[in-house]
C-alpha cells in the first residue's frame, strides 16, 4: 500500500514537473515571437539583445529587457505592458513588461556599475543576441559565451593562392577584411612553436563550435589534404601554418576546452606546421 | 590544383539523384523548382562556373529550407509550444530555425553560419569583402554541404 502511494506520489510530481516545463516552453515561444517582431521595429536600430529576467512561469506578467543598437536613447524606457497574444487580443494575459534602451546607454551604465541594472541580472535568460552589435562587456555580463578560450580565427589558403602571393602581408591584406571562417583551439604545441595540433571550430548560430567528424568532410581544406594537395591556414594576427594531416580522435577531455561536447567525444584534429613568410 | 567542380559533383549522389521525400505531395511547384535548380546546378559544375555554382547552391539551400520548414510546422509547434511560418524571412532565419529544432534529430545536417555568407556573395558588395578566390573555395564547400544536407533531410520525410 505504502509503495503504491509512493509511486502515485512520484508520478504526480513527475506530471507536475512536466506541466511546468511545458508551460515554460509555451511562454518562451510567445516571448521569442515578440522578440522576433521587435527585430524590425527600428529600421536604423536593430535589436541586439533580449533578456527574459526575473524569470518565472507563474503569474500573468513577465519581464523583458531589449537593447537596440544605435538608437538615440539615454535612459531605460518602460516598462511597457503588452499582451503576449497581441496579435489576437491585446487585452489577453499573459503580459510582458518591456524595458528598452540603447546598447550604448546600457554599456555606460554597466561600466559605471549602476544599481539601476540590478534587476536584469535576477534569474535571467538571453532569448536573443547579435554578438556583432554588442560590446564584449555586455556579452560577458550576461554570461553569453560565443567562443572557447584560446580560439584563434582565420581562413583557408589554397596552394594556388599561396603560390600566387608567397607573401604573408599580401595574404593578410586580401583576407584580413573578410569574416574568418575557421577557428582553431590548440591542444598541443611544440616548445619551438613549429608544430601544433588542435580542434577546428566553425560558427553555428554565432557561437564557435567544434566541427564534427561528419561535418569536416564538406570542407575543401579537408578534401585537398586528403588528396595530397598542400593547404594552409592563415590566422588573425599573422600566424600561418601548413596543414599536415587530420585525425579523428576520441578525446572526452577536450570538451572542457570547447564550447560544446561532441555527441560521441570524437573530434577531427588537425596537425599543423608553422610556415615562415620567406618559405 | 584543387578538385574540379565536375568531379566533386559526380560524387554527390544526392544532387544527381535527389530523393525529395521531405516535400509533401501537394507541394508540386516547390518540388519542380528544386528539381530545376538541381539540374541547373549540375550543368553549371560541368562548365566549372564557380560563381554560378555558389549562387545556385545558395538559392537551392534557401528553397530546400523554406520547403522543409513549411512542411514541418506542426513538428516544430509540437516541440516549441507554437510556431508560425513566415514566408518572407531570410536564409539566416531559416538556418537558425533549422539548427535549433532539428540539430538533435539530424545532427549531421547542422548548417554552419558561413553558408549565409556564401549565399550573400550574389551581391557584389559582399563578394568584394572576400579575397579574390572566394568563389573557388565557396563553390566546392557549398556543393558538398548541399549534397550531405539533402541526404540527411531525406531521412525526415514529410508528414502524411
Amino acid at each position: 500500500m505504502g509503495n503504491q502511494l509512493n509511486s502515485q506520489g512520484m508520478s504526480d510530481v513527475a506530471q507536475l514537473n512536466l506541466a511546468e516545463k511545458w508551460k515554460e516552453v509555451k511562454l518562451r515561444a510567445l516571448l521569442e515571437d515578440m522578440v522576433e517582431y521587435h527585430k524590425g521595429v527600428y529600421p536604423n536600430g536593430p535589436l541586439a539583445l533580449a533578456i527574459w529576467f526575473k524569470k518565472s512561469v507563474q503569474g500573468g506578467e513577465h519581464c523583458l529587457l531589449e537593447l537596440f543598437k544605435g538608437i538615440p536613447i539615454d535612459r531605460i524606457v518602460g516598462p511597457t505592458r503588452v499582451s503576449l497574444s497581441w496579435r489576437i487580443d491585446p487585452n489577453e494575459p499573459p503580459f510582458v513588461l518591456i524595458d528598452a534602451t540603447s546598447v550604448e546607454f546600457f554599456e555606460q551604465q554597466l561600466a559605471s556599475k549602476s544599481p539601476i541594472l540590478a534587476n536584469y541580472f535576477d534569474r535571467y535568460e538571453a532569448l536573443y543576441f547579435d554578438k556583432n552589435l554588442l560590446p564584449d562587456n555586455v556579452l560577458a555580463a550576461f554570461n553569453i559565451l560565443t567562443e572557447p578560450a584560446g580560439l584563434i580565427k582565420g581562413w583557408y589558403v589554397t596552394a594556388d593562392e599561396y603560390a600566387q602571393t608567397r607573401d604573408l602581408r599580401g595574404l593578410l591584406a586580401s583576407h584580413g577584411n573578410s569574416k574568418p571562417h575557421i577557428g582553431l583551439v590548440k591542444m598541443e604545441e611544440s616548445q619551438d612553436f613549429e608544430n601544433c595540433r588542435g580542434v577546428l571550430n566553425a560558427e553555428i548560430g554565432q557561437k564557435w563550435l567544434p566541427i564534427s567528424p561528419s561535418g569536416i568532410v564538406n570542407h575543401t581544406f579537408y578534401n585537398d589534404t586528403l588528396a595530397g594537395r598542400a593547404g594552409y591556414f592563415l590566422f588573425q594576427g599573422g600566424s600561418f601554418y601548413q596543414i599536415l594531416k587530420f585525425e579523428i580522435k576520441t578525446a572526452p577531455e577536450y570538451s572542457a576546452r570547447l564550447l560544446e561536447r561532441s555527441r560521441d567525444d570524437r573530434y577531427p584534429e588537425v596537425y599543423l606546421r608553422a610556415v615562415r613568410a620567406s618559405e | 590544383m584543387t578538385d574540379t567542380l565536375k568531379s566533386i559533383c559526380e560524387q554527390c549522389a544526392h544532387l544527381n539523384s535527389p530523393r525529395l521525400d521531405f516535400i509533401p505531395a501537394q507541394l508540386v511547384r516547390h518540388r519542380d523548382i528544386i528539381i530545376r535548380g538541381l539540374r541547373e546546378l549540375v550543368l553549371a559544375t560541368s562548365s566549372e562556373s564557380e560563381k554560378t555554382v555558389v549562387v545556385l547552391c545558395g538559392i537551392l539551400l534557401e528553397a530546400i529550407l523554406y520547403t522543409f520548414i513549411w512542411s514541418q510546422q506542426s513538428y516544430i509547434a509540437q516541440r516549441r509550444g507554437s510556431f508560425t511560418f513566415y514566408p518572407e524571412q531570410s536564409l539566416s532565419n531559416y538556418v537558425s530555425i533549422f539548427n535549433r529544432w532539428f540539430s538533435d534529430v539530424l545532427p549531421n545536417a547542422v548548417l554552419p553560419d558561413f553558408v549565409i555568407d556564401y549565399r550573400a556573395i550574389v551581391h557584389i558588395n559582399r563578394e568584394l569583402q572576400f579575397p579574390p578566390d572566394i568563389c573557388g573555395v565557396a563553390s566546392r564547400d557549398f556543393l558538398r554541404i548541399l549534397d550531405s544536407f539533402l541526404g540527411e533531410i531525406s531521412q525526415f520525410p514529410a508528414p502524411e
